[in-house]
């Protein structure tokens, strides 16, 4: 039994928690204390990950990812590597797939936040980035945490768009899920019922852990 | 409430029964798609007055299904360990060969073909290989022989990427994702494949597609039917066109 898949599906859900927040965070705020033209369409931008199917996504980012797609071309020019079939490729595929999961609560944490905080923020002389680091992140750091951990949970479990732009590779992208799934089609049963069981309580804690974030959060 | 529960009820009832008609259900393994959908059926169809339908999937998950206890009446496979399994195990009759595939290499650069396979293997400029599942996927197995037989197998290995299927390994070589992809002949006749080139690979051992009938078989004349159909020479010319002997 080889252990590298469920490994390399907690160093992707860790990089992915790590990183989310700074692609979050700045959408939430727009999304909760913004106003401008076009809010509901950057509304609906940021949940359609979470409306597609996982490989319709994933084709499309094979397509963008790739060589010839804007965003492989331009990686491949800066690091002579290809982008789709890395770590860094199916991390970055995990961060776009999951930015609705984690936009979605940090906002309600955002909005439930008491306004007055910010008004006196505001007469006291704080700049809005100020504000947004000082105010903003330390009163809604619950729901910082809950958000990541989320993701965290989400990318244990990733299967469809890291099928896409993975290519199963042994020890860099071949995760826990697609593992179990080829696991599965081998017909080595053992190996999948092994992995599956091993993911089921990590992904049980990880659920708990959000709840009592949940509940504690202001 | 009663209303609503009602108009659900009869939803529910009125729903399926469209899809009950069929006289002959295929368990068909996925490569073998666009042949059946575009000619196989319909001629079938055509000859004999029966409708067909056909669930179109890996050979290991159709597998899986019927080991499971799914009704289909015939399982056409990409391999011929499922059927032969399939035999052995008591759950359908003796299998048959239906059709025989190829291993080719494709590329969306026409001056990689150029060379030959072997050469365009180990081209510095080739940074991914598409390759199926050596494991899973017979077409992944062949290739990975034909790798292994030129004694290329090692060297190319950090440049293998691995899908699922037959038609991912084909996908992420048509996307340019993959630089070169060890993929069907039958892909080659498709859209998609005639924009790039091939080369055949010689030292890829055929894969030999078989197919049996299964002893829970609901229609077990139709599918003698149809499997007679299968070998006959109006599929012969059939299988030349997309690819297959």
């Amino acid at each position: 039994m080889d252990w590298t898949p469920l490994l390399l599906s907690a160093k992707l859900a860790f990089w992915a928690m790590a990183l989310i927040p700074i692609a979050a965070a700045p959408l939430a705020y727009l999304l909760a204390f913004g106003r401008f033209r076009g809010k509901s369409v950057l509304d609906a931008i940021v949940a359609l990950p979470m409306v597609l199917p996982p490989t319709v996504l994933g084709f499309g980012l094979l397509m963008v990812m790739g060589p010839r797609g804007v965003a492989g071309a331009a990686w491949e020019e800066l690091t002579g590597g290809r982008l789709v079939f890395s770590f860094a490729g199916i991390l970055i595929a995990s961060l776009i797939f999951n930015l609705p999961f984690a936009v979605q609560p940090l906002r309600a944490s955002f909005e439930k936040m008491d306004s007055r905080l910010l008004e006196s923020a505001a007469i006291l002389g704080l700049s809005p980035a100020a504000a947004f680091f000082r105010i903003i992140l330390p009163n809604c750091i619950g729901g910082l945490a809950a958000s990541s951990i989320l993701v965290f949970a989400h990318s244990l479990g990733e299967f469809g768009v890291i099928l896409m732009v993975g290519g199963s590779i042994p020890g860099k992208t071949q995760v826990a899920s697609i593992a179990i799934f080829e696991a599965v089609e081998a017909m080595r049963f053992n190996d999948a019922f092994l992995m599956s069981a091993t993911l089921i309580p990590v992904s049980f804690a990880v659920l708990m852990i959000i709840n009592k974030l949940n509940a504690r959060r202001p | 409430m009663k209303r609503i529960a009602a108009f659900v009820l009869a939803l529910a009832l009125l729903l399926p029964s469209g899809a009950m008609a069929a006289d002959l259900l295929i368990a068909q393994a996925a490569n073998y798609t666009t042949i059946m959908q575009e000619e196989i059926i319909p001629a079938f169809e055509k000859a004999t007055g029966l409708t067909v339908q056909a669930t179109y999937a890996s050979t290991g998950k159709l597998y899986g299904q019927i080991v499971s206890g799914a009704p289909f009446d015939m399982l056409l496979a990409a391999d011929e360990s499922r059927p032969e399994k399939l035999h052995a195990d008591g759950l359908a009759h003796t299998p048959f060969v239906y059709a025989t595939g190829q291993v080719v290499l494709w590329s969306l650069d026409k001056k990689l073909c150029s060379k030959g396979w072997k050469s365009a293997v180990q081209d510095p400029g080739v940074k991914k290989i598409s390759i199926a599942n050596t494991e899973t996927a017979p077409y992944g197995t062949s290739a990975m022989q034909a790798l292994q037989a030129t004694g290329m197998w090692e060297a190319a290995q950090p440049r293998l990427v691995f899908g699922q299927s037959i038609t991912q390994a084909f996908q992420f070589a048509f996307t340019g994702a993959a630089d070169v992809g060890f993929i069907a002949y039958s892909s080659v006749f498709t859209e998609e494949g005639k924009k790039g080139c091939f080369v055949v690979v010689d030292e890829a051992p055929p894969v030999v597609q078989s197919g049996c009938i299964l002893k829970n078989a609901p229609n077990p004349d139709a599918a003698a039917r149809f499997a007679e159909f299968l070998v006959s020479p109006e599929v012969q010319a059939m299988k030349l066109k997309y690819g297959y002997k």
